[in-house]
């Protein structure tokens, strides 16, 4: 993903002048998504993907005589272990009951012992954060004390709020170990309550039902059709592909097991890659293909279902607003640190336009082309930081910088001062995204 | 069982509680039960009581040339708000309905208006840690570095671990992060995970059928009678004595609004709303006996229901015992934070007997003045500790020191240097003990097979 970034750069200067064109106009000179996964296998299980361990230190400086002064963010737990059992449950069980039928290549056998030492080391960690989940945001926190040393020197306030989920307060709890032992005086305070859920882990029941409609169905099942399947991984780790035909369904156990292997990279398991690596690039790539587009469906301004998907996120949006307005008024407002979930990152960052997810189409083929690569937006420990600039507390022009991943993003909002955005403009475009 | 009651671990209990029982009435403060309820009824919360945290406990200095290097400690949640959201709601409720009908006293009207801000606080924040709780987590953090400096150094190492509960896992952020703000660089690890529950929450089936046997319930139901009078405390809050009959059960309610009045303490309401008030002295001890005898019968050494209920915690204690072990050999201090259920820690402390809580007795009456009171156990806030000292690594004389809620501890176990215990007595005298149930354990299960 970070090996996007130069063209990245270079495409924020672009929308700069021309920033009435599309997006989709420069993530074409972009490394293609085949690339990114040849690189980075992980990158085609979208929300399963993995948080850099460093990230690109090009931040382009602010415009003369503007400091940060204020961060809010909104950031997705780190790398944890699958959320249930069922996903691990589908493949295990139909390579069981293949193991039990002496059904199992030497390769198969291989395999299988691989997918007992997961489960292993999975039991009763279901949904938890992993280690390396830790790290990641201690890594994300140190990163944003060092980018934004003003925020947060002497007595500086951070208030951080966290859903309810353990593996998000979690998050919470290493990024803020991590502040202290850079800034013993940080004023921290730490909540994770249920009165917070309404914006923080905001789920639209409706929207979330009628996702899939009749059309988007349709389209859907179209476009996967000829991406599922694997029958060269049926030859690889069944003696007899067509006799196990009754007990392995080929396409979900090609899904899960894809899955399963990628996922450990979020553990410490990491460097157990033989079920990632008994498949192909594009393998992995098409596997990305069917996610990108349901994740597109579920949560993108997708014409199939009405597009409007995104506004689940209103609540929160229209928080952070709320919170900035008030922070703003302050001398010293400090940060301003949300700890969530994929499913509200997502959705924000599509309901903003950042980086030109907020595309509208009914064409699933288009949204590769288009730049409209989940994966990019939400991995483990992914993050949104609005970074606030101003000269002093009196001046009235604030700018704001928005950082997707700790990269600096593009808002489809014309700025005399790219990637720096006058917080007057952004607010008043976002206020039209809550009517 | 037989052959437990009459073993060498019990004799030795019953040596030292004997030994205990000429003090054990009164506090290190001197003061009885009935004093220390009503200097602070908020006591009466049992193990919803807020360790105070205002005075640093003092240390006996260590005996010459030894050092901490390693804490084992297992902590209840601080404050938090009550888990039912039903117990705020309904209470409520009664006297919304009541006042409605104008079966309310003007003082009934005001209490009213307490339990609705009572209800609105705690509403969507049912059991989770209240700001109290928060700053009692990081000041009890605080005090234990500024106590124990060479166990809390840059090549220290600190693991703490919750059980996944949000109110645990969020006393150990507040402790860990006020942690990082003390020792530094310090390596600090954490973690909430089902993983650790075998030993952090264990559960045994066997012993929790044996805890509400149909003789322990009946002795118990019969304790509650005997300590149950509500009409005083219903006749100042209604004002018709038919509705009062009809519409409200006197002994719910009554429990209902003790409850809620020992809840007040953990949040922003404390010193404004009380509801203690509305009970007398005696009430107040009596709601209180009631609930001191529950939690003897389901965490403490009760006869009545065959005594072993603290040996749920038995691998608690071994791990705590292995953990010990492996640490003698290491270089550098190790600091072990465990967060989890209160009944957890108070079990603990009874199979551990520290101070009156190894107590066996079958009278449920005389807990108080035998000395085996919840809210010394395990209040919130509360905890178990065992620090340990050596002179250097592999020192074969390592001795243990054990903190009851931050206060040195009397073990069952003879020493010389009180209230420091040789490792090896410490660890035999545990080590047979539970040797000894898992071998009655045994027995019993090969004669069902």
């Amino acid at each position: 993903m970070m090996s996007r970034h130069p063209i990245f750069q270079l495409s924020v200067k672009v929308i700069v002048t021309l920033f009435t064109l599309h997006v989709s106009f420069y993530t074409a000179f972009a490394q293609s998504v085949r690339d990114l996964i040849i690189q980075k296998p992980t990158y085609a299980s979208c929300n399963y993907d993995v948080y850099p361990d460093s990230v690109p230190n090009n931040l382009t400086p602010a415009p003369k005589g503007k400091k940060p002064f204020y961060i809010s963010h909104y950031g997705r737990h780190g790398s944890r272990y699958i959320s249930s059992r069922s996903g691990f449950d589908t493949p295990f069980k139909m390579m069981a009951h293949a193991d039990s039928v002496n059904e199992l290549t030497v390769i198969g056998e291989r395999v299988f012992d691989e997918m007992k030492l997961i489960m292993d080391d999975t039991e009763d960690r279901w949904g938890e954060l992993t280690r390396y989940g830790n790290e990641q945001h201690r890594g994300i926190a140190r990163r944003m004390v060092e980018r934004f040393p003003e925020v947060f020197d002497g007595s500086a306030r951070v208030s951080c709020i966290s859903t309810i989920v353990p593996r998000c307060i979690e998050s919470m709890g290493a990024a803020m170990v991590q502040m202290k032992q850079m800034n013993p005086k940080l004023r921290v305070t730490m909540e994770a309550s249920q009165r917070n859920q309404w914006y923080m882990n905001h789920q639209d029941n409706k929207l979330r039902k009628g996702y899939m409609t009749p059309e988007a169905q349709k389209a859907y099942n179209a476009y996967i059709s000829t991406r599922l399947g694997n029958s060269r991984l049926m030859e690889l780790i069944f003696k007899n592909p067509d006799i196990v035909e009754e007990i392995v369904d080929e396409e979900d156990f090609n899904y899960y097991l894809m899955k399963m292997g990628l996922f450990q990279q979020n553990t410490h398991l990491r460097h157990h890659t033989y079920l990632q690596d008994i498949f192909l690039p594009d393998e992995l790539y098409q596997m990305w293909q069917i996610d990108n587009a349901l994740w597109y469906i579920q949560h993108g301004a997708c014409k199939l279902n009405g597009g409007k998907q995104p506004t689940s996120q209103i609540p929160l949006l229209r928080q952070l607003i709320a919170d900035a307005d008030s922070c703003i008024c302050l001398e010293k407002p400090g940060a301003q640190l949300r700890f969530g979930h994929e499913t509200v990152l997502l959705p924000l960052v599509c309901l903003i336009g950042i980086n030109g997810y907020d595309l509208v189409t009914d064409n699933l083929d288009e949204l590769e082309a288009k730049g409209w690569w989940c994966s990019s937006v939400f991995p483990m420990g992914a993050n949104l930081q609005f970074i606030f600039y101003r000269s002093s507390p009196k001046d009235k022009d604030i700018l704001v910088k928005v950082l997707l991943n700790e990269q600096e993003a593009a808002i489809p909002i014309p700025t005399d001062c790219a990637p720096y955005y006058h917080w007057a403009d952004f607010r008043k475009y976002c206020q039209e995204k809550l009517k | 069982m037989e052959h437990f009651y009459t073993s060498i671990a019990y004799r030795l209990t019953r040596f030292f509680v004997s030994g205990l029982l000429l003090t054990s009435a009164v506090t290190a403060a001197g003061q009885t039960v009935a004093e220390a309820l009503q200097a602070d009824p908020n006591r009466a919360a049992g193990n919803f009581y807020a360790l105070p945290v205002g005075k640093m406990p003092k240390d006996t200095p260590a005996p010459e040339g030894k050092k901490a290097f390693y804490i084992n400690h297992y902590g209840c949640p601080t404050s938090y708000y009550r888990e039912s959201s039903e117990l705020y709601e309904e209470s409520y409720a009664v006297f919304a309905k009541a006042d409605s009908l104008g079966k309310l006293t003007k003082l009934g009207q005001d209490v009213k208006r307490r339990l609705e801000l009572v209800w609105r606080d705690a509403q969507g924040r049912t059991g989770e840690l209240t700001s109290k709780g928060a700053l009692q987590s990081r000041e009890l953090t605080r005090q234990l570095v500024l106590r124990f400096p060479d166990i809390f150094t840059p090549d220290g190492y600190c693991s703490s671990r919750s059980i996944v509960q949000n109110n645990c896992l969020m006393t150990l952020l507040e402790s860990t992060v006020q942690l990082s703000s003390m020792v530094k660089p310090m390596q600090i690890n954490f973690m909430s995970s089902h993983r650790e529950d075998r030993f952090m929450d264990p559960h045994d089936k066997r012993l929790e059928e044996l805890r509400w046997d149909s003789l322990t319930q009946a002795r118990y139901n019969r304790f509650m009678s005997l300590n149950s009078g509500n009409s005083r405390l219903m006749e100042t809050l209604f004002n018709d004595q038919n509705y009062l009959i009809q519409a409200i059960d006197p002994e719910s309610l009554s429990r209902q609004l003790f409850v809620l009045a020992g809840s007040i303490q953990h949040t922003d309401l404390s010193g404004y709303v009380r509801l203690y008030d509305l009970f007398t002295p005696d009430e107040i001890r009596s709601h209180w006996k009631k609930l001191n005898a529950k939690h003897y019968i389901q965490n403490g050494a009760c006869t009545l229901n065959g005594g072993t209920q603290p040996f749920v915690q038995r691998s608690t204690l071994r791990n705590m015992i292995h953990m010990a072990d492996s640490m003698l050999n290491r270089e550098t201090p190790v600091m072990h934070l465990r967060f989890t259920r209160d009944d957890v820690v108070m079990a603990l402390a009874c199979l551990m007997e520290l101070d009156n809580c190894g107590l066996q007795t079958d009278n449920l009456d005389a807990l108080d003045d035998l000395g085996w009171v919840n809210y010394r156990i395990a209040p919130l806030g509360g905890s178990v500790m065992m620090v340990h000292y050596r002179s250097e690594p592999g020192d074969p004389d390592a001795l243990v020191k054990v903190l009851l809620n931050g206060q040195e501890a009397h073990l069952p176990i003879e020493t010389d240097c009180a209230p420091y215990y040789h490792w090896n007595d410490v660890k035999r005298y545990y080590l047979r003990k539970l040797y000894r149930y898992e071998n009655i354990r045994l027995n019993e299960e090969t004669k069902e097979e």
